[in-house]
């Protein structure tokens, strides 16, 4: 197969960081199946994850499943990290470590990314994600460009 | 038989996947339990379209990978103390080794290298079916018996009259 990544940058309207961050997440075909939104806050923008039954880990709690705030947590970090890179490019994900701070509830979820550093060939980015109070994620991107383990074969 | 607290019935396989399979999450994504061995449970997932990364790429999200983790993990943890007192996923660090092709299915090995009445650690690596080299690795630490009621097999009721 061959590698398609980088991809051709992307040429994202300036002006509309929120349009930017819709086409961004249109593009991901697994942010659409869980019915991730892209919305507007205080100082910047937010992803939302409406709550659905298929989303649920834990059925006695009810809780949503781990893997449901990790695609929320990756995603948002992935949206923040290409909208603010110069040249638009795709990042890879190298690694993702999350601490959860409580369940969370069968119920709507938010996530807010901050970008800790945004380099030439790597970044880094924390993401925040609450209901009512906040379990915690971190995500580092790795920026396609970088010679690590993600540019290699298969 | 077990004593209380653990698996009921007999056959902790078919208990586990009872378990793994009811979860709505993992049924959505279409995670099946192929193995439950010891203190190691083995996950497969068929890539689906809208389970890929990009409209322009063919892998796998890697999103993806990490719910097959975590449930495999958790799956991992019953399987080793043979019990289905609640757990709760403390911690969860993936890494995304190379990209995974999204025209072939993933396995997921996890395996639970230690318990204790308050936590449990599991490793898991998934690799794309028919492939040597991981496409992801996870280390996941849960809290054990945490709040709330316990699994109850279909057949409980039976096995534990």
């Amino acid at each position: 197969m061959t590698d398609v990544r980088p991809g051709p940058p992307m040429r994202i309207p300036g002006a509309d960081a929120e349009a930017a961050w819709q086409i961004l997440l249109a593009r991901i075909p697994y942010a659409r199946h869980l019915g991730l939104e892209v919305r507007r806050h205080d100082s910047g923008r937010e992803l939302h994850l409406p709550y659905r039954e298929p989303l649920i880990g834990n059925i006695l709690l009810p809780a949503l499943h781990g893997g449901v705030l990790g695609a929320l947590v990756e995603i948002t970090a992935r949206v923040a990290a290409q909208s603010a890179d110069a040249g638009g490019r795709r990042p890879q994900l190298l690694n993702c470590d999350i601490d959860y701070l409580r369940s969370a509830r069968a119920q709507s979820t938010f996530a807010r990314a901050e970008m800790i550093r945004q380099g030439r060939r790597s970044g880094l980015v924390r993401v925040i994600c609450r209901q009512d109070d906040p379990p915690v994620g971190r995500v580092q991107l790795l920026f396609p460009g970088a010679a690590g383990p993600t540019r290699g074969p298969r | 038989m077990v004593g209380e607290g653990g698996l009921p019935g007999g056959d902790p396989v078919a208990v586990v996947r009872q378990f793994g399979e009811q979860v709505p999450h993992s049924r959505d994504l279409g995670m099946q339990v192929l193995a439950v061995e010891d203190d190691q449970v083995r996950m497969r997932l068929v890539p689906q379209p809208w389970l890929l990364d990009d409209d322009d790429a063919a892998d796998l999200c890697s999103s993806v990978l990490y719910s097959l983790a975590d449930s495999a993990a958790g799956l991992a943890v019953y399987a080793a103390t043979r019990t289905l007192t609640p757990i709760a996923t403390l911690d969860l660090r993936m890494d995304y080794l190379r990209p995974a092709a999204g025209d072939r299915a993933v396995v997921a090995l996890a395996r639970c290298l230690r318990f204790t009445e308050d936590v449990a650690l599991v490793h898991c690596e998934i690799r794309s079916e028919g492939q040597t080299q991981p496409v992801a690795t996870g280390t996941v630490n849960f809290m054990r018996n945490t709040q709330g009621r316990r699994f109850q097999a279909a057949d409980e009721g039976d096995q534990r009259a």
